[in-house]
């Protein structure tokens, strides 16, 4: 998104392209309708994501505001056809929901992590993520402790300095 | 036209967005809304006479500065509710200080004035002409806001429409204390407030069908 922001199609070209299909997921999980009408929900959200572009804030994940449009569709659409939901649809939604927030959370932190040194990385999502302790990460990969310790430390750091503002 | 046709032609054009976009947007709407209210002020209402001498004087400086604390909130909460995945903010509750310290202020006053002049402290010289035309001051500056926010994407239409209508309360507020010869701090807190508060109540109900993407 970064690189569309600046004006770079191909960029933007491909940006659309990967989320069309997490879009066409997420509408055709919620409404039983035709393929084409799914689809015609796809475009809308697509071309919201697309217009409304200037709405996104570079600093904070993607996928949550991709999120939000795709719902705000989703109810447009409901109010649209008056093919409310069952009231336990809906909070089979709001689970899912909340569930695509942590997928989307979690690969926005995969995505930040990559850029990380091969090293701090591995230390960083063995002991922040997966909860495993320091001395068990320290034997699995031959390193000392407190290897471990600099090195989910220095890569805490870069990551908050890179990605200004987050609290590490 | 299939999906893929799609991405294609929106990918053909793709304006470069620059930082601070949405917040430019959502002040070139306020500005040309404040510039005509600011018109309406002069050439219908006219400054009061004495705005030169009456500029320091402490009822115009808490005038001013409630309608800008009032005004900076409600702008920052309008632009932070024009973002789709908007949550709650701190924006929603701080206009709340600026309004107990007013209304503190206007208890001291009333309690140190003797009780046959509360009557005029409150009233001042005409309540309705200060809610009306502070209603109709906002008129415009709620337009600009509304124009520009109908190319962003807000999601909780209500409070997105009641954070314009407050926003061009606020700054309508402003531009009326210009006109405005009223020195009392329980008028400013009783009927500035009150014709701000109307106009985010007529922003919530008003402005979610103009809002609608």
């Amino acid at each position: 998104m970064g690189r569309s922001f600046g004006g770079d199609r191909r960029a933007h070209e491909e940006l659309l392209r990967l989320l069309a299909p997490m879009l066409r997921s997420y509408f055709g999980w919620r409404v039983r309708v035709a393929a084409e009408e799914v689809e015609d929900l796809v475009q809308e959200a697509l071309i919201a994501i697309h217009t409304r572009r200037t709405t996104y804030d570079l600093s904070r994940p993607l996928l949550p505001w991709v999120y939000a449009i795709a719902k705000h569709k989703l109810i447009d659409y409901f109010r649209r056809t008056s093919a409310a939901p069952m009231k336990e649809e809906l909070h089979d939604c709001d689970a899912i929901v909340e569930f695509e927030g942590a997928c989307a959370a979690r690969m926005d932190i995969s995505a930040m992590l990559e850029s990380l040194p091969e090293k701090q990385r591995l230390a960083i999502e063995a002991t922040r993520i997966r909860g495993d302790t320091i001395s068990d990460v320290a034997a699995a990969h031959g390193w000392t402790e407190s290897d471990v310790k600099v090195s989910v430390h220095r890569g805490l750091k870069t990551l908050a300095a890179r990605f200004g503002g987050a609290k590490a | 036209m299939n999906t893929d046709e799609l991405i294609k032609r929106l990918s053909s054009d793709v304006s470069p967005v620059s930082p601070w976009a949405l917040e430019k947007r959502m002040l070139v709407g306020g500005a040309s809304g404040v510039f005509v209210s600011a018109a309406i002020v002069i050439l219908w209402l006219g400054f009061r006479p004495d705005l030169e001498t009456a500029a320091i004087t402490s009822a115009f400086l808490i005038k001013m500065a409630y309608t800008g604390a009032l005004a900076v909130c409600a702008i920052a909460a309008s632009v932070h509710l024009m973002r789709p995945d908007a949550r709650p903010a701190v924006w929603f509750v701080l206009p709340a200080i600026p309004v107990v310290l007013l209304g503190a202020l206007a208890m001291t006053e009333l309690a140190g004035a003797p009780r046959e002049a509360w009557g005029s402290l409150a009233l001042g010289h005409g309540v309705a002409a200060c809610i009306v035309s502070i209603s109709i001051i906002s008129v415009p500056v709620f337009f600009g806001l509304l124009a520009a926010a109908r190319r962003l994407a807000p999601t909780r239409l209500r409070a997105a429409g009641a954070a314009i209508g407050f926003a061009s309360g606020s700054l309508a507020a402003g531009l009326y204390a210009l006109h405005c010869i009223e020195s009392s701090a329980s008028f400013i807190f009783l009927w500035y407030s009150l014709a701000i508060a109307l106009a985010a109540a007529v922003g919530a109900i008003v402005a979610p069908p103009f809002l609608r993407w």
